[in-house]
């Protein structure tokens, strides 16, 4: 077996706003076709965490690479999709014109879209089911679906990293499915995933690793070993309930 | 003898301008819901004016420049006290206006002029105004043409474009200068209190008919256009406030508008629910 390249190495990193650190002692690595689980409480650092990995929020202590280079080096190769429900609903735009968006990097500045990338954004609406909608207006797709769009935006990007943020909150089976779908076929094409969620159960089956995080690491590594109840406990403090022995209830997210 | 020697003929050359300048740039000041910052830069430019005015030096330049800052300060506010927008937005409107209150009364005979710079005469603008607006009217459709994505991505997702790396400090500046330009060039012809109309107006007008982008800016500068015609030729045959008649007009044709499509969304979901 070809040993795979690693994508994402943090190295007791800390990131900070400003004074206020947000996530202490991050250590962890992740290759080419990996996905891992961000998993912990509301307030966490979730968000911070993949803010980090763009860039947007600074490493203070430690490292954090991403495909070799520093975050901000790497955002041509990295793609992020926000939570839908972030943007204005009202916003005049079509949805195929919200996917376009995932070019522009490549497009460039004062150049307009070509068949090709017309092509490619075609082509991602379609593996999220999305392309008989890309005319209609973003903000008249459900939610799910509006969730989708964004992954595609990211799928247009010929990303080698994937990063999003809560893609399953408030989302429909069908829409989940599309998303699982959609994910999977980009981690076998060897981007790396990196995947905010509260739900363990999608963590199980579409992550290969897990990252429990609240403010702190609580572990980092395969779905199996770190999913367990006592980590979880920890991690959500209180907030998590044991059923029948092995299983983990979290009662507050 | 020219055919700008006309005072009403510069009055339908400066509706035009400034109709289709603020159809055009108000599509984005609706889509970011800056209509209030807009309300706001009308105001806190005014100060700029009376002080150009009474150093004597040009009262674009005076405006233009004063604005800018005020740009500045609120981007620079909303930054540091993250996303406070509409605060720092507040402050600059009441301090700006209250501001150039103060200096116009401390000037003797000045106050005859106040009414001039908050409710405009588009029949008093010079072959001067005009070369203004037509400056500011080129370089905004420039900076609309050559930076449109990027302009469209951070309005509608600024992580996103943060993202991408593109530089959307600047972005948002540009975008809030273009609108500031904008506002000073709309000065003489509608004031700093109706600004405002021509550059909500149109858009808003225009976003009750379409949901889709590209049509949003020739339909709100249409609007712009025929609504700042309207004006012109109405106060002229009526001896009524120009600026004013404009904004009234803005006014009459959003709301015939929103009623239309009002009774039309209902036709259809009265159809909708019983087809015959």
């Amino acid at each position: 077996m070809i040993e795979r390249a690693p994508t994402l190495v943090l190295d007791r990193a800390s990131v900070a706003y400003g004074d206020v650190p947000v996530l202490e002692e991050l250590n962890g690595v992740v290759h080419e076709g990996e996905a891992v689980a961000l998993i912990g409480p509301n307030g966490a650092g979730k968000s911070t965490f993949i803010k980090a990995l763009l860039g947007l929020v600074p490493v203070v202590r430690g490292r954090i690479e991403v495909l070799g280079r520093s975050p901000a080096q790497a955002r041509r190769d990295v793609a992020y999709v926000p939570q839908a429900d972030t943007l204005d609903p009202d916003f005049p735009v079509s949805v195929e014109q919200v996917a376009m968006m995932g070019r522009y990097r490549r497009i460039g500045w004062l150049r307009r879209p070509s068949a090709a990338d017309r092509a490619e954004v075609a082509e991602a609406l379609e593996r999220v089911g999305l392309a008989h909608r890309a005319r209609d207006r973003f903000g008249t797709l459900s939610g799910g679906q509006r969730q989708r769009v964004l992954l595609a935006r990211a799928i247009a990007a010929k990303p080698r990293m994937l990063l999003l943020d809560e893609p399953f909150n408030g989302v429909d089976a069908v829409s989940q499915h599309a998303l699982l779908e959609a994910i999977a076929s980009m981690k076998e094409q060897g981007a790396s995933v990196v995947v905010s969620t509260h739900d363990l159960a999608i963590a199980h089956l579409a992550c290969d690793e897990v990252c429990l995080l609240n403010r702190h690491q609580f572990g980092f590594g395969p779905t199996e070993d770190v999913l367990t109840p006592e980590r979880l406990r920890a991690t959500y403090g209180g907030h998590a309930l044991e059923l029948r022995g092995d299983r983990v209830i979290v009662t507050q997210t | 003898m020219s055919w700008l020697d006309s005072t009403v003929h510069r009055a339908v050359v400066e509706a035009v301008l400034v109709g289709a300048l603020g159809g055009v740039v108000g599509v984005f000041v609706i889509a970011r819901r800056l209509p209030f910052f807009t309300m706001a830069l009308t105001h806190a430019t005014f100060p700029g004016i009376v002080v150009a005015a009474m150093l004597g030096v040009n009262l674009y330049l005076g405006g233009g420049l004063f604005g800018l800052l005020v740009v500045a300060a609120v981007l620079a506010f909303g930054r540091a006290r993250g996303q406070d927008f509409t605060t720092a937005t507040g402050i600059a409107l009441s301090g700006g206006f209250a501001l150039g209150v103060v200096l116009v009364s401390s000037q003797d005979g000045f106050t005859k002029d106040l009414a001039a710079y908050t409710v405009g005469d588009v029949l008093a603008v010079g072959t001067g105004d005009l070369v203004a607006t037509g400056v500011v009217v080129v370089a905004v459709s420039l900076l609309l043409a050559l930076l449109g994505k990027e302009l469209l991505l951070t309005a509608f997702d600024p992580v996103g474009a943060a993202a991408l790396g593109l530089p959307t400090l600047l972005l948002d500046f540009a975008l809030l200068a273009a609108v500031e330009v904008t506002v000073v060039a709309t000065v003489p012809a509608l004031g700093t209190i109706l600004a405002v109309a021509l550059i909500v107006g149109p858009a808003a007008t225009a976003r009750l008919i379409t949901d889709r982008l590209a049509p949003l800016f020739p339909i709100a500068a249409a609007i712009g256009v025929a609504c700042a015609l309207a004006g012109v030729w109405v106060s002229t045959l009526w001896n009524v406030a120009t600026g004013a008649s404009i904004a009234l007009f803005v006014g009459l044709v959003f709301g015939v508008v929103f009623l239309g499509t009002a009774v039309r969304g209902r036709v259809r979901r009265a159809t909708a629910a019983n087809p015959a």
